[in-house]
């Protein structure tokens, strides 16, 4: 899923200062999950700009809604009709979601509540860690499902480097050595043999060297 | 100073668990306080969330408390932990708005003697007041408007859907 952060509130502020009719629009999937950008969250952030404003004596409309998803044209329809009454939208959606509604609603204001921050991993509750960076040319099959690229910090194909210590990894003590769970699942896979390649660099081309990505899949489009 | 007198709103947020006669030993209280207090009694402190600490602040609260077992006695193990946690995150964002941390506090029962809900309220009442009306309250209601699902429409946030 996606990561986010609240921005400050003291950033968010400053780009709702000249609106007065705000809606805040929220994320029910990835953000909600990290509990950056549910329907809790919100609730959280409106009441909070309420009340910010209420102390200073300034008129302002907070609306609340949260659609299921902010990143896809059927959920972002639920806006129609309502996101015209405002003057600005707050989105809490991640960057794709944010984006998604300003291409829907190209007239509308839209501003961003939130730091999309990395695609993670739920480790425990509160908890979120990054193990994928979306590089377009994964490798997992290669390395025991361990991604060397994002968990090890010098991103080695071929590692291990030999600096890490009691498993855990010379740069940071908290994060397990990415290359030693490589070659711990690969023992217990019976894979070692994969050890032996030699792994050239990545195709970073894939990741963002050409502009913005797309996918597109002819068969599950609805025009021909 | 009776905070009675000082014309305080106070909203309590309590855990069940520590007075099973909650329900009559707090009408008596909210009798004579008519809508100065509030009480909000919950399964466990462990379910509060700071949604509703901010939405009793929103609907006019200026003191919120909420009031947990002793520590270690939590019914569900480490709800009253929690609710410490929660606490913290909703005054960080009380505070980031000018508001004072403090109008959240929370309280613990203590584990010598079974507590009454009424008797911790009035204990609270009776302290000298830390903070005065809250500058939510006081600008009045030329301020801000809530939205739909803001905090008018709200029951005060305890009975917030979730």
């Amino acid at each position: 899923m996606i990561t986010a952060e609240r921005k400050p509130m003291a950033e968010i502020k400053a780009m709702l200062e000249p609106y007065r009719k705000i809606l805040v629009v929220g994320c029910g999937s990835c953000v909600a999950e990290c509990a950056s950008g549910g329907e809790k969250e919100v609730g959280l952030l409106a009441s909070a700009l309420r009340m910010d404003a209420q102390m200073e004596g300034r008129t302002i409309e907070v609306q609340e809604m949260t659609l299921d998803r902010q990143c896809v044209y059927e959920f972002i329809d639920k806006l129609t009709g309502v996101v015209d009454r405002y003057d600005v939208v707050l989105s809490l959606g991640c960057g794709a979601g944010v984006q998604a509604v300003a291409e829907v609603f190209p007239d509308a204001f839209i501003v961003p509540a939130l730091n999309t921050t990395f695609i993670g991993e739920t480790k425990e509750p509160g908890v979120w860690i990054e193990n994928c960076r979306a590089c377009g040319d994964c490798k997992l099959g290669y390395f025991a499902a361990v991604c060397p690229v994002t968990r090890c910090a010098k991103g080695l194909f071929n590692g291990p480097c030999g600096g890490s210590k009691n498993g855990v990894c010379e740069v940071d003590p908290d994060t397990p050595c990415a290359w030693q769970l490589i070659v711990e699942r690969l023992e217990k896979a019976g894979r070692t043999d994969l050890l032996e390649a030699f792994y050239p660099p990545a195709d970073w081309s894939k990741q963002q060297g050409k502009g913005p990505r797309k996918i597109q899949r002819e068969d599950q489009r609805s025009e021909s | 100073m009776d905070q009675k007198t000082a014309g305080l709103n106070i909203t309590i947020f309590f855990c069940q668990q520590l007075d099973t006669d909650q329900d009559k030993n707090r009408r008596s209280l909210e009798k004579e306080l008519g809508s100065r207090i509030r009480f909000f009694p919950l399964p466990c402190s462990g379910r509060i969330d700071p949604l509703h600490l901010l939405r009793a602040l929103e609907s006019g609260a200026d003191m919120v408390y909420l009031i947990t077992c002793p520590e270690g006695a939590c019914r569900y193990r480490e709800g009253n932990l929690r609710a410490w946690k929660r606490v913290r995150y909703a005054r960080k964002l009380i505070e980031e708005i000018g508001l004072e941390g403090t109008r959240i506090e929370l309280i613990t029962g203590t584990a010598a003697t079974p507590v009454t809900i009424d008797e911790v309220a009035r204990e609270l009442l009776a302290r000298e007041a830390v903070v005065g009306v809250s500058p939510v309250r006081n600008s009045g209601k030329h301020g801000a408007e809530s939205g739909e699902h803001g905090a008018e429409s709200e029951e005060h946030g305890a009975e917030s859907k979730e």
